[in-house]
């Protein structure tokens, strides 16, 4: 190639930057020497523009494209060699802006009609779809759509920049569903004193949306509770405090099961050790069950023992005791409990028919001492004529002077008054009451000189509202004599070896503490779950999942022989108490959860929230869209 | 005057140890954020749209290259310097390297293809201008249809002076069936960005093929065309790749405007709906 091929006045100087190159050129040709015009129309149809000086044309083609040519300008200026004209094309430059231009257009386009769109029917090409909710909220949201949580969705263009310039506040719209046991909006859900410096958490803070159903909305790490927490440490096995002295037995339980007596003494008998559980599950129903293991039912776990021992421990209403002298009226008695005339005769020495003391039922009622026939005689004898007269109407109205809400009901529930008042007759005349038959089910019956009740089975309602009953007037009692009798009354209801129905051998007794009306004591009839540590999270499934059903408790469990565990109950304290198995320490966990082991964030034992749940229109929302799913 | 060929190696590694250490800062603040409870995406989103601007200024520089803003070839430096910062930023602001969500992914696309297309063409860049050097040829990629219209033109004449001078049609019909083809504009474009030899085969080929054909004097005329056909083939090289330099930014700038106004939406949807 020439070494001058590119000098000025060699070849023509190249404008890429112009809008337009020669149309020759695009088919190969040799392009013309002016190129096109800036508006795109040829301008190579000649070789020069004539120039006219002195009245003569002269011919301006410049050196580099060969000079004047030979023939020159026509006579009316026009150039000599013509052209027909070609069809520029875009030079590269310009094809480049069309296309920038055509990329954000369809992007803009694309805007456009999503925000023209119903979101409905836009809704798989919406161009602010932020991504799939997760799956709990794809639910919630489907009626309201976006406008749920984000307040200036659907809104005109004011609307959104109002949004820009004002807090949008996403959590505050997190509230409208979701509750928690304390303050929305304070760490923890927790009411903290003012001293403790602990500014407004935000609901974004930590959770994120629009990441699809499969993933959760609580992803967090271990640091995240370290940006508040004082005592910072990255690991259960590096740094995290050893667990509570008393972790996890804070309270006592509500049933007394002494698990040591029970494996180690009962089960071990060859009486009943056919009907002793295999292994723990034999009692503790783990399936579906989270945090805590609650024991089967009665029925499964205790009756087969138990039962016939309920059974045999009666109450004693009333006995009939040694009397000093009959005091009754004859004509009274005869008329309430129609003798025939002159059928009764009067005796000539009085020999009460019983030796007995009163019941401490009956004395507690009468407010008598039970072991003074001399002050008793009298009280005894009038309650036995006037039951004689309107059989258990004077037991209600004495119970029921007792107590501020009557219990006479209840407690009296199924007590046959005929019997009553047979017995009361024969007792106002000095004799025993032959009962017709033998009780062999549960109930009221008379015997002799006793009115007595005998549980039908565990949860008998009669028993239960005895012992409640002793329970409630043992602690309201002003006068020392009643009050000492009250007590007397409920340690021998209460008595796990002499009580009615024995119940106290296995539900706890505690005092409540309550600050309007005192403290009382309460049986624990039912089994009570432990949630006392609110933002603890523990799976018993998932750890039994892994390491068997067949010893699994004990690795974590581990019995502790040396204690007295029953001792606890005998006070009414329900948290100065010793439990069965040794507490569980930080070294228990750390066997599986060590770094090379199991996962060690926060999160794996751990809730932020205080009692999360739902607002009531969700639960409706909830409800309803169970029962449409077919 | 010193004409710098490419990047000083200095020059390179500073700018990769700032993009690094940005990329680090930034992750670092990142980390920290979340840690604390914050919203990092805010933090980093914020520098990469930083970025982005940037980067878009490269265009905008090269339309005004009279101001005293640093060379071009730095401007290029730091665009390539700040597009894979770019890149690593964009991972770390979506948490991944896939979006959820249409626009997200919209966006995530466009950005990919614009970051591919910019690394195939600092390929180009880089490669290809060595190629055109050892080519042994110079040629404006706006003049290649002359030289090629020039160089068609010079070998008819030849071939009609040779029927001319030698009374022989040989040179002439084996032109019109085979070389005509070869010689009305640019072959072998496929070939030629794979650096095959392909095209220089065939031109001997096609050359050698008619030797034995020709008288002595037709031989003389047959090596200037054959000659004139080496000139062609390496201008055609030219063409290809300087094609390839010019129109790889056909891709890379309309996807990167496209990004820009997808950025500015995403930026929009934020600060209405999020903050």
């Amino acid at each position: 190639m020439e070494d001058n091929k590119f000098g000025h006045d060699q070849s023509n100087y190249e404008r890429p930057n112009l809008p337009y190159r020669c149309g020759r050129a695009s088919l190969w040709q040799t392009p013309c020497n002016h190129g096109p015009e800036v508006d795109g129309t040829c301008g190579g149809t000649q070789e020069c523009t004539p120039f006219l000086k002195n009245d003569r044309w002269e011919c301006r083609r410049e050196k580099r494209f060969g000079g004047p040519c030979e023939d020159g300008p026509g006579s009316g200026g026009e150039c000599s060699i013509q052209r027909p004209p070609c069809a520029p094309r875009s030079t590269l430059r310009i094809i480049r802006g069309r296309l920038v231009l055509l990329a954000v257009s369809i992007v803009l386009a694309l805007i456009g009609t999503s925000l023209v769109l119903d979101p409905k029917v836009g809704g798989m090409v919406s161009i602010s779809d932020a991504g799939p909710l997760s799956k709990s909220h794809a639910k919630f949201t489907e009626k309201e759509g976006c406008a749920t949580c984000h307040i200036a969705y659907g809104q005109g263009p004011v609307e959104w920049i109002k949004a820009v310039f004002s807090n949008s506040d996403l959590s505050s719209r997190c509230v409208n569903c979701h509750s928690f046991g304390g303050p929305s909006f304070k760490a923890h859900n927790a009411n903290m004193s003012p001293d403790r410096k602990v500014g407004d958490t935000q609901c974004v803070m930590c959770h994120r949306e629009h990441n699809g159903p499969g993933m959760s909305v609580r992803a967090l790490f271990s640091d995240q509770c370290n940006s508040c927490h004082k005592n910072k440490f990255t690991s259960l096995e590096h740094g995290h405090p050893e667990f509570s002295k008393k972790y996890p037995y804070f309270n006592r339980n509500s049933i007394k099961f002494d698990h040591g007596s029970h494996l180690k003494k009962h089960f071990e008998n060859p009486k009943v050790s056919d009907k002793a559980p295999g292994s723990c599950i034999g009692c503790h129903m783990i399936t579906l069950e989270d945090r805590e293991v609650r024991p089967s039912s009665y029925e499964i776990v205790c009756a087969a023992c138990h039962d016939s021992q309920i059974k045999k421990k009666e109450l004693i209403l009333l006995r009939l005791p040694e009397l000093v002298q009959n005091r009754i009226d004859r004509d009274s008695l005869v008329q309430a409990c129609n003798f025939p005339e002159g059928n009764v005769k009067e005796e000539e020495e009085f020999l009460s028919v019983s030796t007995e003391q009163p019941a401490l039922v009956s004395a507690f009622l009468l407010n008598i001492p039970e072991d003074d026939p001399e002050i008793y005689d009298q009280p005894i004898q009038d309650l036995v004529l006037a039951m004689a007269e309107e059989s258990s109407v004077p037991f209600a109205e004495l119970i029921d002077s007792q107590t501020e809400t009557p219990m006479s009901e209840n407690l009296l529930m199924g007590l046959n008054p005929e019997v009553l008042k047979r017995a009361a007759c024969s007792w106002g005349l000095n004799r025993e009451y032959e009962s017709p038959a033998e009780v062999r089910f549960g109930g009221w019956y008379t015997d002799m000189l006793e009115i007595r009740y005998k549980p039908s089975g565990h949860a008998d309602p009669v028993v239960k509202s005895w012992l409640e009953f002793a329970l409630a007037v043992s602690l309201n009692q002003k006068e020392e004599d009643k009050a000492a009798r009250a007590i007397a009354m409920r340690d021998q209801i209460l008595s796990a070896k002499d009580g009615v129905g024995g119940c106290i051998k296995c539900h706890a007794v505690s005092e409540v503490k309550n600050s309007k009306v005192g403290s009382h004591l309460a049986v624990a009839w039912k089994y009570e779950s432990k949630s006392d540590s609110p933002y603890v999270l523990y799976k018993h499934e998932n750890h039994i999942e892994i390491l068997g059903t067949k010893g699994a408790c004990s690795n974590c469990h581990i019995l502790n022989k040396e204690v007295d565990y029953m001792a606890s109950f005998k006070e009414y304290d329900p948290v100065n108490w010793v439990s069965n198995f040794e507490f569980i320490s930080k070294k228990t966990c750390m066997q599986c959860h060590s770094e090379s082991q199991i996962d060690l964030e926060c999160q794996k034992c751990h809730l932020y929230h205080f009692k999360p749940s739902f607002k009531k229109d969700m639960l409706v929302v909830k409800a309803e869209s169970v029962s449409t799913t077919p | 005057m010193k004409i710098q060929q490419g990047f000083s190696l200095v020059r390179i590694w500073v700018y990769v140890f700032f993009g690094t250490l940005l990329f680090l800062v930034t992750w670092i603040w990142t980390y920290q954020i979340d840690s604390t409870l914050g919203i990092s995406a805010f933090a980093n989103g914020w520098i990469l749209f930083g970025i982005l601007v940037f980067l878009s200024l490269f265009s905008a520089r090269k339309r005004l290259p009279f101001l005293p803003l640093a060379s071009s070839s730095r401007w290029f430096l730091l665009h390539v310097v700040c597009g894979f910062l770019a890149l690593f930023l964009f991972w770390l602001h979506i948490g991944g390297m896939w979006s959820k969500g249409f626009y997200g992914q919209v966006i995530t696309i466009l950005f990919y293809i614009t970051s591919i297309s910019g690394v195939v063409g600092l390929f180009i860049e880089k490669v290809y201008p060595r190629q055109l050097t050892r080519s042994g040829v110079e040629v404006i990629y706006e003049r290649i249809p002359m030289e090629i219209a020039e160089i068609r033109e010079e070998v008819e004449s030849l071939i009609l002076k040779c029927t001319e001078e030698t009374g022989s049609s040989t040179l002439a019909e084996h032109y019109l069936e085979t070389l005509r083809r070869y010689f009305q504009r640019p072959r072998f474009f496929i070939n030629n960005i794979f650096g095959s030899h392909l095209p220089q085969h065939w031109v001997r080929q096609q050359c050698m093929i008619l030797e034995r054909f020709l008288n002595e004097k037709e031989r003389e005329y047959l090596d200037k065309v054959y000659a004139l056909a080496e000139k062609k083939r390496k201008i055609d090289f030219h063409y290809t790749l300087q094609t390839l330099l010019k129109t790889w930014l056909l891709v890379h700038i309309p996807l990167a405007g496209a990004v820009m106004a997808m950025v500015i939406w995403h930026l929009i949807l934020i600060m209405v709906f999020f903050v």
